[in-house]
């Protein structure tokens, strides 16, 4: 009697076997690092800027006063710049009053906006520029102490203390160093600080006036809008 | 002639064709001398702007007819022709002329024409009044003196880089047109000297006045559009109208050129008086229409302030 023969089992291995795991590991380990490359450098989206730790952003940092001071002070600057572009002079505080320019111009906008004292530190004379009319605690600050703070710098400064608004914040437009020739060089930067009555900073640099306290204001301005909403303008 | 007079006038032709090969190069450098631009503009604003900046030195030309709503126009083909001439065309960016994109790319100009962002330097601010939470930009940036005032001058930088013959000229003229626009601010600010404030409230049925109000120290309480040119749902008018009542609201600015079907039963049920705001849209493109329609908003909004004093 013939006993039936075992059955043999063949192990089959496929062609493939040790080269599938792998390649399925491969391609696991390349969407993962395609994913993980996507977050990593994916292009930012657009919006109001990051503010750094010394920053303030205009559009959602501001108070209403100090939003409205600043929405002031960007189109004065500007047209401070080309004044000084056409005739090497530095708008004063009595001009001002003449040019009806706000926020120094002394009208509706600046009694409901605090009655901010303004002064012009211009570069060079080193002398406090203060308006006649000025009746705050603020003209006291002496002018040796003005005189000594902007030397050297070249830059033209317009100071705004002493605002008397909720939550108001003390300013300071800094016009930099204008190179001569040089139309649209003029750079104006705007920084507030917390305290309205602060005194003159003893250097109006970046990186001192980051020391006493002061915060340079970030617009988000209208070039930031484009990006967010259509990428990149042309 | 004999040959050595022949061979003299030869010499002094190509002496004389010598000496304008400079000139002939140097004209070669500005293809444009001479030409005036063509200067697009997309809104009625605007349109004001540029014939204020550049006077009698260049052309502006509306992009879409006078008559027609920004808000939900639909471009059309004579649009697409008058864009194919442009040499830049002046854009809000942010908001009421998103059709001009699709204009510029119908007429092949999206690589060779020049867009003047008027906004680029302007500090946006939110809508005011609640919008759930956020912060909303707000694009009537032409509804305001300051913030026009800065549009005026970015336009003014980008035209005199584009065309710096004229670069003079042009900040000239807007430098006066700037001190216009703020003496007339001044006339109003004089009036609102002796006015109180603090008590004023005010709500909108258009976001589209924050900027004005700024200027003025004013700010919205509510805003009945939920999103702009959006009419609220039942709920979101209830929510507004409440709003209305409990900050004691007593002003209402619609907008002229919109239907007052939204303004006209809020008013009956809470009370507030209606006033009417320029969104600076008319039938007619203008040099004058910026400073009439922004005269008009000056007015109506002295006298709506003079409505809540004691």
């Amino acid at each position: 009697m013939n006993t039936p023969n075992p059955p043999t089992l063949t192990r089959i291995r496929p062609r493939s076997g040790r080269g599938e795991t792998l390649m399925l590991l491969m391609v696991t380990l390349a969407v993962l690092l395609s994913v993980a490359g996507y977050l990593a450098w994916r292009p930012e989206r657009g919006g109001p800027p990051t503010p750094l730790s010394w920053q303030v952003r205009s559009f959602d940092g501001l108070g209403p006063v100090d939003q409205a001071i600043h929405s002031a002070l960007l189109p004065a600057g500007e047209e401070i710049i080309w004044n000084n572009d056409d005739t090497g002079e530095w708008i004063s505080l009595e001009r001002a009053q003449k040019m009806l320019l706000p926020p120094f111009y002394r009208d509706g906008f600046w009694r409901s906006n605090g009655e901010v004292h303004w002064q012009l530190v211009l570069p060079g004379t080193h002398l406090g520029h203060q308006n006649p009319e000025a009746s705050h605690a603020a003209d006291a600050a002496p002018t040796s102490e003005v005189s000594q703070a902007t030397q050297g710098q070249g830059a033209t400064v317009y100071y705004g203390s002493g605002g008397h608004a909720p939550g108001q914040s003390a300013y300071l437009l800094v016009i930099g160093h204008a190179h001569a020739g040089v139309m649209w060089a003029n750079q104006a930067t705007i920084w507030i600080h917390s305290n309205p009555n602060a005194p003159y900073p003893a250097i109006v640099k970046a990186e001192s006036l980051v020391g006493e306290g002061w915060r340079q204001v970030i617009p988000y301005d209208g070039s930031r809008e484009l990006e967010r909403v259509q990428g990149t303008p042309p | 002639m004999n040959a050595q007079a022949l061979y003299r006038a030869r010499l002094y032709r190509w002496l004389a064709l010598l000496m304008l090969l400079p000139l002939i190069a140097l004209a070669a450098d500005d293809p444009g001398a001479g030409k005036r631009l063509q200067i697009g503009v997309t809104l009625h604003p605007y349109y004001s702007f540029v014939a204020n900046i550049v006077g009698d030195r260049a052309d502006v030309v509306p992009l879409i007819p006078a008559e027609a709503n920004p808000h939900n126009y639909q471009p059309q083909p004579d649009d697409i022709t008058r864009a194919m001439k442009l040499d830049a065309l002046v854009v809000n960016g942010i908001g009421h002329d998103e059709w001009a994109r699709e204009i510029v790319k119908a007429a092949g100009r999206q690589d060779t024409l020049p867009l003047i962002q008027a906004n680029a330097a302007v500090a946006l601010i939110p809508i005011g009044g609640d919008q759930d939470g956020l912060k909303v930009v707000n694009p009537h940036t032409f509804v305001s003196t300051t913030a026009a005032i800065q549009q005026v001058f970015e336009i003014t930088r980008r035209l005199s880089e584009l065309d710096p013959r004229n670069a003079s000229v042009y900040r000239h003229n807007a430098l006066a047109y700037a001190g216009r626009i703020r003496a007339m601010r001044a006339q109003y600010m004089s009036r609102f000297a002796a006015l109180d404030l603090t008590q004023f409230r005010c709500a909108t049925t258009h976001a589209g006045y924050d900027y004005l109000l700024q200027e003025f120290g004013l700010f919205v309480t509510a805003v009945i559009e939920p999103r702009h040119g959006v009419a609220p749902t039942a709920r979101q008018l209830a929510n507004t109208l409440d709003t209305i009542k409990n900050a004691n609201v007593r002003v209402l600015f619609a907008e002229k050129n919109f239907s007052l079907d939204l303004a006209k039963p809020i008013e009956d049920a809470t009370g507030v008086k209606v006033f009417a705001l320029s969104h600076i849209t008319g039938s007619a493109y203008s040099a004058e229409e910026y400073e009439n329609a922004m005269r008009e908003n000056l007015e109506t909004l002295t006298a709506a302030v003079e409505y809540t004093q004691p």
